[in-house]
């Protein structure tokens, strides 16, 4: 990594972020939280993970930029006058920062970024690629962890993201209907 | 010339920190979003560079070509949306 | 230091210069026309220098031909953006800006 690059970004996503949730225009919102995911793919490739970078750039910044949009097309922009927005609650604060703080120290044992000798790297990695094809027979490593090791996991994970994907699509549905319907009808 | 592409890094992220006073203080919308538009060309140079710092632009090119196209996207959602729902400008 | 690298400096450093000036532009200038006049043309001719510069730079044809690309991209995509965001300002009822009623 590049240290001074790292400084600036890392205030770069620190701004972005704080200015989204302040700002009180939803588009403006959306239009920050773009610049925002630019950033953090930026970030990414720069830790050498281009594939999570790419997916960042194309998911983040461009589909789901599009997809908030779709949203506001049926929400107002704007908080109106009248209603009134909740005060800072004092316990939530509180429970916030504390977690926070927990996080911070737990992270500080969190071994060091590229470390080959941190624990992910040194027992499991081994045994697959000296074990998996004797009893798997499949050629292919990745998908053998991905399909018979943690087969469960990835059931699950599909079946989530499966329904998920199910339920985007009829939310969108009958609200692009009623969008049509009222549109004709102003007409 | 990897001292120079930091350096050319640096600059840009200068540049881009005086381009952050227009996104807070602009006082259109469109103020607001054309800077953000800047802000993502200038993203582009960047990540050019890095892949450059890292002597593997081969990676870093395709992500920059996603990241043209995906401005230029971005920008045409955002439009159609201000075309229907009419805005003073704020 | 090769004669490649100087001539690739030299693109990257007009590059850089077109990129302050268009900030410049944005940070000084009136209104919302005139910020756009200065950034359509800086921006576009500082990315296209910037990326011609590091495609002088790689070695690699393919990589190289990749970059080119984008640049042929910019030189489509940016007038576009910049002349349907004039043009939805102006729609919107924006007055340009003039020297008396400042």
């Amino acid at each position: 990594m590049v240290w001074q690059l790292d400084l600036f970004l890392l205030v770069f996503i620190i701004v972005l972020a704080i200015l989204s949730l302040v700002v009180k225009d939803l588009l403006l919102s959306i239009i920050l939280l773009g610049g925002y995911s630019f950033f953090m793919a930026l970030i990414y490739a720069e830790m050498g993970a281009v594939d999570v970078s790419f997916t960042e750039a194309s998911v983040g910044a461009g589909v789901s930029t599009i997809f908030m949009i779709v949203a506001l097309y049926f929400t107002a922009r704007f908080v109106r006058r009248d209603v009134k927005t909740k005060k800072i609650s004092l316990a939530g604060l509180i429970l916030a920062s504390l977690t926070a703080l927990v996080m911070i120290y737990v992270a500080d044992a969190m071994p060091d970024w590229g470390n080959p000798q941190a624990p992910a790297h040194l027992h499991i990695s081994d045994r697959y690629i000296e074990k998996s094809q004797i009893e798997m027979a499949t050629p292919n490593m990745v998908t053998t962890i991905l399909a018979d090791y943690r087969g469960y996991d990835t059931l699950g994970e599909t079946t989530v993201i499966f329904i998920a994907g199910i339920v985007c699509l009829l939310l969108l549905g009958t609200a692009t209907q009623r969008l049509k319907h009222n549109y004709d009808t102003k007409i | 010339m990897i001292d120079f592409f930091i350096f050319v890094g640096v600059l840009l992220c200068v540049l881009i920190t005086f381009i952050f006073y227009r996104v807070f203080a602009g006082p259109t919308l469109f103020d607001r979003l054309i800077s953000m538009g800047v802000i993502g060309t200038k993203t582009l140079v960047l990540l050019l560079l890095i892949g450059f710092i890292y002597k593997r632009p081969d990676m870093f090119v395709d992500i920059s070509l996603v990241y043209t196209l995906l401005n230029f996207i971005g920008v045409l959602a955002i439009t159609k949306y201000l075309r229907r729902y009419k805005t003073d400008g704020y | 230091m090769d004669i490649k690298d100087i001539i690739s400096m030299v693109f990257i450093g007009g590059g850089l210069f077109f990129f302050f000036t268009g900030v410049v532009g944005l940070l000084r200038f009136p209104d919302i026309y005139t910020r756009m006049h200065a950034l359509g043309k800086c921006d576009t001719l500082g990315l296209l220098l910037n990326v011609v510069g590091l495609a002088i730079y790689n070695s690699s044809s393919l990589t190289s031909i990749k970059i080119l690309f984008i640049a042929v991209f910019i030189l489509l995509t940016s007038p576009v953006v910049t002349h349907i965001i004039a043009k939805i300002t102006y729609d919107s009822g924006i007055k340009p800006w003039q020297k008396d009623n400042s």
